[in-house]
């Protein structure tokens, strides 16, 4: 076993039998039920707490960078606060609304229909093609465009172009701007402004609408941060646009991350659309798992990564309340064990080290070309 | 002209301030925040608090309730939508307000009659939830079913707990005395049994007071369902006779097909259901209906089919992606009716709700904002 093998692309496992993978979708369903069961005012209660907890990181970062001029320090705690502000809004409190998650407590503002959340992308976009698109073909090569956002080579599925040489530094430069990728993604995908149009698409909207949509939202934010705060608190106009560049490249750096250790970690499988055609619910909650990995950490951590880090049990159970994915994991790695499905958890900087390295590796043509066949 | 520079003052607002907060308000932004100091506190209703509850009989219960300033009053005969926090979640039922306005102009107070629904979800549990300084809250109250006042001969037909609006409107006439001696009312209050009359003594001290005022105490048991035999046996009704019908939408159905074959005149009949929109009368099979608000189409359900499916085959194209309860593209709000949930075999509750229209099929006859 040397990482060569380790890392080439691993199709589905031919001894997984449907029948095997049915009793595994019973388990796995009574697992949702019995947390589901729990859910209820206590949730309502968290994700509450956590939007006061955003909203008063929100304001006192604001304010707190403008007192930078009486000492720096105030400056970068203004910063890191409302860098905080942002991420839980985008994460454990933005992502999970929008998985609705929290549609049962019939909340005006906080549901999925409604829920707007502070980076460039347009929630109505990001929900179409991340919802749909990257939880229902998870790691499907060519239907889930999540898988290297047409930026990256990370499996072999995909051809090396000369471009792949020096595609590490096209994933620094996304992750410093990955809102702005998040925003773009849906736009790239209907070749709204580059590239040839589509023969067929399943965009709900007109073109006209998502290019609004996103122009709209993207204006909206560049106001707030580098427009209107800036000038309100004018003495200091560079202190604050610098301060609120900064808090949105922590952000960046941040959900990138974090996201990119749920996907494109060393021991991640993608999938041929052939594979999943007809899929059974075994067959696709064995994908679910196959496609993501876990990140370990204490109850901060889960809740700065929005409980992405329970990647595996977000991608199971994407409109389970996030908050009880880390007692749910428990549960889906001891099934995981009995039905010798490989549950891919490790620790932050293990899984980050096995992104860095599959990014790099794809790089280059593969050497000897040895694909897998499916069974 | 002034209206548009208005509109567009507006919208320039709006954009502002949903660059600010991502939400349409400020308050919306800090409703979390001032929940935090008074809880419950919602932007769009009005926080109120139970002043006391007034069991009726064994299965009706009435909430009295003191609005906070925000509430603008109310006609004799109109309804608010009540909602409560019930396990984290927003609930929302549609209530008459049983009492009158002069009532509330008085002492503040306003009464919901509430008919506990025996195997329903939220009226059982209000009556042990709810107690002296409970916090609800409530809309603006809303219906055109009000009090009518220059009509000279008026037939009020209450089936059950129907009588909510009525017994406002008479409480309203004998309170502020406005009654006009020339106008001759009817009511045929019909109940499942004897013991269930709501407020009888008070009708029937009303009628004591006011002889153009006739009580008729229809009890089911042993007259049965309203029938054109009773209403034509009132003899003080003529052609000119407007009929006033609220109760359970079987019993106005069948009412208002006597009333027509009784030759009244459509616009004599006024009716009330609670809440949106029900579904129209005319359907004529035993199969329940969907109806489509927004787009103003009423389809039969006939197998079982999901909503997603069923707006689709009516040429209603709403959002969707997954169509496999995952995506939460296809939300939309169900306004009334029972669905089961295919992904999560599971009933939901009658009233207001999110649901995934993809793995949602109908159980009742229900109503989609779409």
């Amino acid at each position: 076993m040397n990482m060569q093998a380790n890392t080439a692309t691993q199709t589905r496992q031919p001894d997984a039998d449907p029948s095997t993978l049915d009793q595994f979708a019973n388990e796995l369903n009574k697992v949702r039920e019995r947390t589901m069961k729990k859910v209820g005012k206590a949730d309502a209660k968290y994700i509450r707490t956590l939007i006061r907890i955003q909203r008063l990181s929100d304001i006192s970062g604001r304010i707190l960078m403008v007192l930078g001029f009486i000492h720096p320090a105030y400056w970068v705690v203004g910063v890191i606060a409302l860098a905080t502000a942002k991420i839980l809004d985008n994460m454990e409190i933005g992502h999970n609304v929008l998985h609705g998650q929290y549609d049962w407590m019939n909340d005006p503002n906080i549901n999925s229909r409604k829920f707007e959340w502070d980076n460039a992308g347009d929630s109505a976009s990001w929900k179409r093609y991340h919802n749909h698109e990257h939880h229902t073909y998870t790691n499907i090569i060519g239907k889930d465009r999540d898988f290297g956002y047409g930026l990256l080579r990370l499996s072999s599925d995909t051809r090396w172009k000369p471009k792949n040489l020096w595609q590490f530094f096209t994933y620094i430069a996304l992750c410093l701007n990955f809102q702005w990728g998040i925003a773009y993604h849906e736009v790239a995908g209907e070749r709204i402004f580059m590239g040839k149009r589509k023969k067929t698409s399943n965009l709900p909207i007109t073109r006209e609408q998502l290019k609004y949509a996103f122009f709209n939202k993207a204006a909206r934010q560049l106001f707030k941060d580098y427009v209107f705060f800036p000038l309100i608190c004018f003495p200091v106009f560079f202190q604050v646009l610098a301060g609120n560049f900064l808090a949105n490249m922590i952000r960046d750096i941040w959900t990138n991350t974090i996201i990119f250790c749920g996907h494109f970690t060393e021991n991640i499988h993608t999938f041929k659309a052939s594979e999943c055609e007809n899929e059974s619910q075994g067959q696709w909650y064995h994908r679910q798992i196959l496609g993501s990995s876990n990140l370990e950490g204490g109850r901060l951590f889960h809740i700065m990564t929005g409980h992405l880090s329970c990647q595996m049990e977000h991608h199971l159970f994407p409109d389970v309340p996030a908050r009880h994915y880390p007692e749910m994991a428990k549960e889906v790695r001891a099934i995981c064990g009995k039905y010798n499905i490989p549950y891919n958890s490790a620790g932050f900087f293990k899984q980050y080290f096995s992104v860095v390295k599959r990014i790099l590796h794809y790089s280059f043509p593969d050497k000897q070309s040895t694909p897998v066949q499916p069974a | 002209m002034q209206s548009s520079t208005m509109g567009k003052r507006n919208k320039a607002w709006q954009w502002f301030i949903g660059s600010l907060t991502n939400h349409n308000s400020l308050a919306e932004y800090f409703e979390p925040l001032i929940q935090w100091v008074v809880p419950g506190w919602r932007t769009d209703l009005v926080r109120t608090r139970v002043h006391g509850i007034r069991h009726e009989n064994k299965d009706m219960f009435s909430l009295i309730l003191k609005p906070s300033r925000q509430w603008e009053g109310f006609q004799a005969g109109q309804y608010i939508e009540l909602t409560v926090e019930k396990d984290g979640a927003w609930v929302s039922r549609f209530f008459s307000v049983s009492s009158s306005p002069t009532y509330f102009q008085r002492t503040g107070l306003i009464e919901l009659s509430i008919r506990i629904q025996e195997k329903g979800n939220i009226t059982p549990w209000l009556i042990n939830a709810l107690h002296r300084g409970s916090i609800v809250n409530l809309s603006q109250a809303m219906g055109e079913f009000t009090l009518p006042t220059q009509q000279q001969s008026i037939c009020m037909i209450a089936g059950g707990s129907g009588i909510t609006p009525f017994r406002s409107m008479l409480q309203q006439l004998s309170l502020s005395q406005a009654h006009n001696p020339q106008q001759s009312i009817t009511l045929l209050y019909y109940a499942r049994s004897a013991q269930h009359f709501l407020f009888k003594d008070e009708f029937k001290n009303f009628e004591k007071s006011h002889p153009n005022f006739h009580l008729k105490l229809m009890d089911s048991e042993t007259v049965g369902n309203v029938s054109s035999a009773h209403i034509g046996l009132q003899n003080q009704l003529s052609a000119n006779t407007h009929f006033y019908i609220c109760g359970p939408s079987p019993m106005i159905m069948l009412t208002r097909r006597i009333l027509e074959s009784l030759n009244t005149k459509p616009d004599h009949i006024h009716y009330e259901f609670f809440g949106p929109e029900p579904l129209s009368l005319e359907l004529e099979s035993e199969n329940t209906a969907v109806l489509f608000d927004r787009s103003h189409k009423q389809v039969e359900n006939n197998n079982n089919q999901t909503l997603l499916e069923l707006a689709e085959s009516n040429a209603i194209k709403p959002v969707s992606g997954c169509r496999i309860g995952v995506c939460h593209q296809c939300i939309c709000q169900k306004k009334s009716g029972v669905v089961y949930n295919t992904k999560t075999k599971t009933y939901s509750d009658t009233g207001a709700q999110e649901i995934q229209l993809c793995i949602s099929v109908p159980v009742n006859d229900v109503v989609l904002d779409l």
